[in-house]
């Protein structure tokens, strides 16, 4: 599903921010990848999205070799990506509705679908209610909770997270992390980019672990402590 | 029952992706042309100072067409029959003044010659103000010579009637030729320099219109920066993200357009006592007229698709940089 195959690439002043990084995340899996501030865990997050290109090596996601996706066929890997960020990214002019609505929108599904689905996503994360409220008005967790309907709403194959609960307190966390699990449970491929140790830990699920670009263990579910 | 299970089949899946495609592009335009107009609602000062701006800028080569296509009009309805007068010599009597003119009538470049005795022409004199007293003054002497009025067939070009000026000017019982199609052409050659300068000018205000558009458009897609980066990280084409901003373009202009035809009324409107008093004293014969209604209604479609052109130049740019 998702496939690293030694992968290298430069950061805009020339050092090496990944280098000759192989690993494969199974279709439905769900791992963590960890490192200290540098590590490359965003830019590995950037790769997938095609935020960024390698320098050298191939990425496949969900089938499709990035290598061959040009300029035009960016927007529609990343329909088939749910990406979620730690500043969670919502338009804080539109409702929770827009904001969960747009990858519906962008993908041309018909109305009364979409608003179906968006009401699917919204009671997934707990936040039905809070709808026809602008972002403002919401709490970080649950703007982050928005942040992560929107990823959901489009039925990614993968998802991705860019340090999802790095703005939470610790209870908060455990229940973001938790949602990404169901999410795995229901057969969706989840890569999170995390530095909270405990927290990673209480999952238990696979670990990849990033130090100045180069993986330095790869420790799977069961055998974390 | 089965009737829904039968329709669902007869239209192949691809089919129904395909309309559902179409269908959410017209939603999104529809989206996009109601959110852009909303935008601009949203922030009535700089909506109305940009209109503004585009409407004076369009409604400067409207005045001037307006100007130039009645200065036209006038010149048409004045020198529609351009004449050639000719002034025999003193010595010259009523017979050799008829025989003149009965030779004349027989050239091919010649429509009509009418024979004009000095008596009319002193009557045409005193009818001018101002003329009265000095022909008063002159009792009985009449000191005006014969005159024939020459018309040039219709169609001739002004090198041929230049032509046969000139060999009316050879002829031995001519003292004088005038030629009243002269004026006429250099009023049509300075018409031809305001119609290019209208053409230079329109050019350039479009210009203008096409840089003041763009700029604004320029200031929206940096101030939605944040916006639109998010669109393009859950997956919206260019096109897409670049959609309100092209309606936004178009409303500008379209506004604008509207704007700049309506100050051009208003200048008609201003101009129209004058004008009809000036239609007056040559007696109805000027035929001074009003903008074209294509005029009036292709002004703000036109600045439309300049407002769109400079939406789409600007946020092709900012969306490549962006992206």
């Amino acid at each position: 599903m998702l496939r690293f195959d030694p992968v290298s690439t430069r950061d805009e002043g020339g050092h090496e921010a990944l280098s000759q990084l192989s690993f494969e995340v199974a279709a439905g899996e769900m791992a963590f990848v960890t490192g200290h501030s540098g590590a490359g865990k965003s830019t590995l997050l950037k790769l997938i999205a095609l935020i960024e290109r390698p320098s050298h090596g191939q990425i496949v996601v969900d089938g499709q070799a990035l290598a061959k996706v040009g300029r035009g066929g960016i927007p529609k890997l990343r329909r088939r990506l749910g990406m979620v960020f730690q500043d969670h990214r919502l338009l804080m002019d539109r409702t929770v509705f827009a904001n969960v609505e747009l990858p519906l929108l962008i993908g041309g599904v018909a109305p009364a679908e979409r608003g179906r689905r968006v009401r699917a996503a919204l009671e997934k994360v707990g936040l039905l209610s809070y709808e026809r409220q602008l972002p403002d008005s919401l709490s970080t967790g649950e703007q982050q909770r928005v942040g992560i309907a929107r990823a959901i709403v489009a039925r990614p194959a993968v998802l991705i997270a860019d340090e999802p609960t790095g703005n939470l307190d610790p209870q908060l966390a455990v229940e973001i992390m938790g949602l990404f699990a169901e999410f795995q449970e229901l057969g969706t491929t989840v890569l999170v980019a995390s530095h909270d140790l405990p927290l990673i830990k209480r999952m238990h699920k696979r670990v990849v672990v990033l130090d100045h670009g180069r993986l330095v263990a790869d420790i799977a579910a069961e055998e974390v402590l | 029952m089965s009737a829904p299970a039968v329709t669902e089949k007869a239209v192949p899946r691809s089919e129904r992706s395909q309309a559902r495609r179409f269908a959410g592009w017209r939603e999104h335009h529809g989206w996009s042309a109601a959110a852009s107009l909303r935008r601009l609602g949203a922030r009535p000062l700089g909506t109305l100072m940009t209109v503004a701006v585009l409407g004076l800028a369009l409604a400067l080569p409207l005045a001037f067409y307006l100007l130039l296509a009645n200065v036209q009009s006038m010149g048409n309805a004045l020198g529609r029959n351009p004449a050639i007068s000719v002034f025999l010599k003193a010595d010259q009597a009523g017979a050799q003044a008829r025989l003149l003119a009965g030779e004349l009538g027989q050239r091919a470049e010649v429509a009509a010659v009418t024979v004009k005795t000095p008596q009319q022409g002193l009557d045409e004199l005193a009818a001018l103000q101002g003329f009265s007293g000095a022909v008063h003054a002159l009792d009985d002497a009449n000191p005006l010579p014969w005159v024939l009025v020459v018309q040039p067939r219709a169609g001739l070009d002004a090198a041929a009637v230049d032509a046969l000026a000139a060999s009316l000017r050879g002829e031995q019982a001519v003292d004088l030729v005038q030629d009243s199609s002269q004026w006429r052409q250099r009023l049509d050659a300075l018409l031809g320099v305001g119609h290019r300068v209208v053409l230079v000018l329109a050019g350039l205000l479009a210009l203008a219109a096409l840089l003041v558009v763009g700029n604004t458009i320029r200031t929206d897609i940096a101030s939605r920066s944040e916006e639109i980066g998010v669109l393009l990280l859950v997956g919206a084409s260019r096109a897409f993200v670049r959609r309100p901003y092209l309606y936004a373009g178009v409303w500008y202009g379209l506004f604008g357009g509207a704007l700049a035809s309506l100050l051009a009324l208003a200048i008609e409107l201003a101009l129209a006592g004058p004008a009809a008093e000036l239609d007056r004293a040559y007696g109805g014969s000027l035929m001074l007229g009003a903008l074209p209604w294509w005029l009036l209604l292709g002004a703000p479609l036109a600045a439309a698709a300049l407002g769109w052109i400079g939406a789409r130049l600007v946020s092709a740019w900012q969306l490549y940089q962006a992206d």
